[in-house]
């Protein structure tokens, strides 16, 4: 027993393949044979703390957590036999379920006996205490029929026969082989037994409630019915069943459209069961499980689900999408994320307006690549955010969507804080022709904003003037390139090198001409700006 | 092997191929076993197959084999094969052909001598045959089965009325005791469904609806082992089949116990019960599972083959085979038992008759066939009338399938007409020395005008 108890031990503790597992099962098994050298079986009486063999107490522990006859004892067994044989597969799965049991929560469906009985052990017995035999009636003789005369039953008899076969099932109506089913009927049989243990349960299940909510018009029954699909969802959530919740979100819609006679209070329950899903906290769990599953469900069943979620799940959505570290769930989350953004554009506002700034930033990258012409309106509060990243991304989402409203708001971000707002700004809008804004880049061009900027900002700016303002700036460009101050100084090379990059937006005769004059300039920085520009403007 | 032996034999002369692959097989695995057993016992008790000791396991891929099997060996009157180390494979072919041979013989009680005289002439020195066994132990052993059958039955309906009168009164069932019963009778009938299902022909043992629920259970899962489903799909199958009923617990008891015939509205509630059924077994308190399997055959079971049943469907479905099976047991027991608004059952015969040749009643037509091969064309408990003028009552079907109309019965009733008790068993296939059988049944009856009470043949 102490070899046995070790045994357990190491089943609690260790992986099978573990050497100090496997030599504990070697040390039962080796223990086994030498028993079976003096005795055809082995038998112990279970008590609470102790077990007895031929009245001997051979295993004795106090602590119920670690008591084997405990384990046995409290869910009904009272002796336990081993056979020659048990040491070869059968204790293995003994163990296993002695540990299975010892984990089995109190109100459990199963216990000990049904995990014994499952088990189909043929080396293992066990007798154990009835739970029902309290109750139970004996069966004796039945009631008394008037006792008939032999004479009687003889004249019944005689009278009975000769015999008459009506009523009963003729023998040829039955195949007579010694297979009583015909290959065919087994092979039917067969697969219909497949087809049970394959069939999806849940949907089963799920449909029969369906064709009843549908079909029966009684309240309380419908009650009862829309109680149980309430909240069979969490369960089916938590068992990660994410098609058969998709299942009875569709079949919803179908029984609100098809039913007769719903009363508006089992109505508004059930048009309100996407929403509930779709509400922030059960959709955070949602996806939360799914994040961390180690079992993760199959595209088809999630893309099945996220079908079913409800607009306002878009910002609970958009806020996850960060967050989520698996990349299958991440992209199954934008694809919902985006049907539901394309379809509602309300949502879209609102999702840009969360106070979550991750959310934020998701829907802006979500609009810009869906291309969303009615989000630029939830993007101009974001354009004074602090947030850098997500200046950046409202600036790159509203060049993709590119409508009028995005490119009035891009007009004033070329005056953002921000140079690479500033930057990205002024060169889409260069690049779309944008001549509404040429006033306040040549305000800029013009100004003292560009004094202390970069190079590659002046020069931004500069093509954006030369783009949008076109031959008329070439005077102007001119002056900067090219003339001489009251001292004799030219202006600073960056500013000559921009200016000349400019002209080469204009493309003009007049600008070329300009250019051509400055070919030879002595400062590299502007020759070669000047060489590039000709480029640009070409013969 | 023995089975692939026997076919093929059956179908080509010995020196075809497949004849010797088969016998090459045969004589490779039996070297095998005797390598590690040095002796071979096949061993046939009841419907079961041991070799040494071990019963083989049955299953669906594998029963149709083992009936043949059984089959052969009973015609031919064996019990038991030895085989000793030192057989070679010129001896299995002559036993195997033998066999064969003797089993195609009509039946007589020397059959087996005359087998065993014929293996010794031929040098097959290492088989041996024997006759079943029928010692003092086995009838013991009926006799402890017997008791069992009945502690089993008495056990299942005392946890059924439990659970349905805690569900009727709003209370928590225990849902481990009805697992227990089950178990207890899957058990039960992969070790003597005879026993058990004698018990079903009760009368007046406890309220209809306790009884019922055990019966079908009883029949399904018999039927179901005879299909060759596992242990523990035999399992899912009876816990199903007992709570087929469960939704009869919220049918009002004036509805569910009124004598003569229901109104429209009363019909329209009857009716009701298998859908709720699945409603009671969602709030069953104390499953921690969902028993979805158990829903699926409540709201089944009537709803026959062509869904043109109760409830009606709106969604495609095909119909669960336990649920099948478990309206073929339901169908079957119903008919037969006494009612509050059916006093006289309608006799076994008439009801499989009914279920057979009438498509209309939508059993399925080969899970009924199954069910009549199961407990025969005369079922257990079913009072006939003997050609010798005797009464008796069918015990068991006859386990020669060959023999579906020839039973196992009861003889309760002397020539004359005085009842005996408990009487005597008779194989009705059984001939005499002139080949002829000296019982056939000529007439089923009615038990009540012999003063029979059936039930207590059985207790």
């Amino acid at each position: 027993m102490q070899v046995l108890s070790k045994g357990i031990r190491a089943t609690q503790l260790y992986l099978p393949n573990n050497p100090v597992y496997q030599r504990a099962v070697d040390n039962i098994r080796a223990a086994f044979r030498q028993i079976w050298q003096a005795t055809d079986d082995l038998v112990f009486d279970v008590g609470e703390t102790e077990m007895r063999w031929e009245d001997n107490v051979v295993y004795s522990q106090d602590q119920r957590n670690e008591s084997i006859a405990w384990t046995l004892f409290k869910d009904g067994v009272r002796s336990l036999t081993f056979r020659p044989g048990v040491e070869e597969t059968e204790i293995v799965r003994f163990l296993g379920v002695l540990q299975q049991a010892r984990n089995l929560q109190a109100d459990a469906p199963d216990d000990l006996l049904t995990l014994l009985w499952a088990q189909d052990f043929q080396f293992v017995a066990y007798t154990f205490r009835e739970l029902a035999s309290e109750n139970a009636v004996p069966i004796e003789k039945g009631e008394t029929i008037p006792s008939t005369q032999p004479t009687d039953i003889r004249h019944h008899v005689q009278e009975e026969a000769p015999p008459k076969r009506e009523g009963l099932v003729s023998i040829d109506d039955f195949d007579t082989t010694l297979y009583f089913l015909e290959d065919s009927e087994v092979d039917y049989l067969k697969k219909d037994v497949d087809r049970e243990y394959s069939q999806d349960l849940r949907r089963n299940v799920l449909s029969m409630l369906f064709d009843l909510l549908e079909l029966q018009t009684y309240g309380t029954v419908r009650a009862e019915l829309i109680s149980i699909v309430e909240n069979f969802i969490p369960y089916l959530l938590g068992a990660g069943d994410f098609r058969s919740v998709a299942y009875i979100l569709r079949e919803t819609r179908a029984i609100l459209q098809r039913a007769r006679e719903i009363i508006p209070e089992h109505r508004k329950t059930l048009e309100g069961l996407p929403g509930r899903l779709s509400q922030r906290d059960a959709l955070s769990q949602l996806l939360q499980s799914l994040d961390e599953a180690a079992m993760h469900p199959t595209e088809e069943e999630l893309a099945e689900l996220f079908q079913e979620l409800s607009p306002e799940a878009l910002p609970t959505l958009m806020g996850w999408i960060a967050k989520l570290h698996n990349e299958r769930v991440k992209d199954l989350v934008q694809a919902a994320a985006a049907r539901l953004a394309q379809a509602n554009a309300g949502e879209v506002l609102k999702a840009l307006r969360s106070e979550d700034s991750g959310a934020q930033l998701e829907m802006v990258k979500l609009a810009g690549r869906l291309k969303l012409p009615g989000a630029p309106d939830g993007m101009e509060p974001l354009l004074a955010s602090s947030d850098r990243p997500l200046k950046l991304a409202v600036v790159e989402a509203l060049t993709a969507i590119a409508s009028p409203s995005a490119l009035r708001l891009l007009e004033r971000a070329i005056d953002d804080d921000d140079r690479d707002v500033r930057i990205a700004a002024v060169r889409f809008l260069a690049s779309r022709g944008y001549r509404n804004a040429a006033a306040r880049v040549e305000a800029i061009v013009s100004g003292s904003k560009l004094r202390n900027a970069d190079l590659t900002e002046k020069m931004a700016f500069f093509e954006a003037y030369g783009a949008l303002v076109g031959a008329k700036g070439i005077a102007a460009l001119d002056k900067l390139l090219v003339a001489k101050g009251l001292l004799g100084k030219r202006e600073a090379p960056e500013t000559r090198a921009c200016a000349a990059m400019a002209l080469g937006k204009i493309r003009t005769p007049e600008a070329r001409a300009v250019l051509e004059r400055a070919a030879q300039d002595k400062e590299p920085l502007v020759r070669n700006a000047v060489t590039r520009a000709l480029r640009e403007v070409g013969a | 092997m023995l089975y692939t032996a026997f076919r093929s034999l059956k179908l080509y002369p010995v020196e075809n191929a497949q004849v010797q692959k088969a016998l090459d097989d045969l004589a490779q695995s039996t070297q095998h076993l005797l390598d590690v057993e040095k002796e071979l016992e096949l061993r046939m008790q009841g419907e079961f197959i041991f070799v040494n000791s071990t019963r083989l396991r049955l299953d669906l891929d594998n029963y149709a084999s083992f009936s043949h099997i059984l089959g052969v060996l009973r015609q031919c009157g064996v019990g038991a094969v030895r085989i000793d180390e030192g057989v070679e494979r010129k001896q299995l072919q002559i036993f195997v052909s033998l066999l064969l041979s003797y089993a195609a013989k009509e039946a007589t009680p020397n059959k087996i001598f005359e087998l065993g005289q014929k293996l010794s002439d031929a040098g097959v020195t290492h088989v041996g045959v024997e006759p079943p066994l029928e010692t003092d132990e086995e009838a013991e052993d009926e006799e402890r089965q017997k008791e069992a059958a009945k502690r089993t039955y008495a056990r299942s309906v005392a946890v059924t009325k439990e659970v349905i009168n805690s569900i009727r009164m709003g209370r928590t069932a225990n849902v481990k005791k009805v697992k227990r019963a089950v178990q207890a009778i899957v058990d039960q009938v992969l070790n003597n469904e005879a026993s058990l299902m004698g018990l079903t022909t009760l009368r007046d043992y406890d309220e209809y609806t306790f009884t019922h629920s055990v019966n079908v259970c009883i029949f399904s899962v018999a039927l179901g082992r005879k299909l060759g489903l596992s242990k523990l799909q035999l399992y899912d199958l009876g816990m199903a089949a007992l709570f087929h009923d469960v939704g009869k617990s919220r049918v009002p008891l004036e509805v569910l116990n009124k004598q003569g015939g229901l109104s429209d509205e009363e019909w329209r509630i009857m009716q009701a019960h298998p859908w709720l059924g699945v409603l009671t077994l969602f709030g069953l308190r104390g499953y921690g599972e969902i028993p979805y399997r158990g829903m699926i055959v409540a709201y089944e079971h009537h709803m026959k083959t062509d869904l043109t049943g109760y409830p009606k469907s709106l969604r495609g479905r095909d119909l669960s085979i336990y649920s099948k099976i478990v309206a073929v047991a339901d169908g079957f027991d119903a008919a037969t038992s006494r009612r509050v608004y059916q006093t006289v059952p309608i006799q076994p015969d008439q009801v499989l008759k009914e279920m057979w040749e009438n498509p209309r009643r939508g059993y399925d037509p080969i899970i009924v066939k199954a069910f009549i091969n199961l407990i025969g064309i005369y079922p257990v408990g079913t009072c006939v009338i003997l050609d010798t003028y005797e009464v008796a009552v069918v015990h068991g079907a006859n386990p020669d399938v060959t023999h579906v109309h020839r039973p196992m019965v009861r003889v309760v009733t002397t020539p004359e007409g005085g009842l005996v008790h408990p009487g005597f068993l008779v194989d009705l296939a059984q001939r005499d020395a002139q080949g002829n059988y000296p019982r056939t049944i000529v007439k089923v009856t009615d038990p009540v005008k012999y003063g029979i009470n059936v039930a207590d043949y059985f207790v």
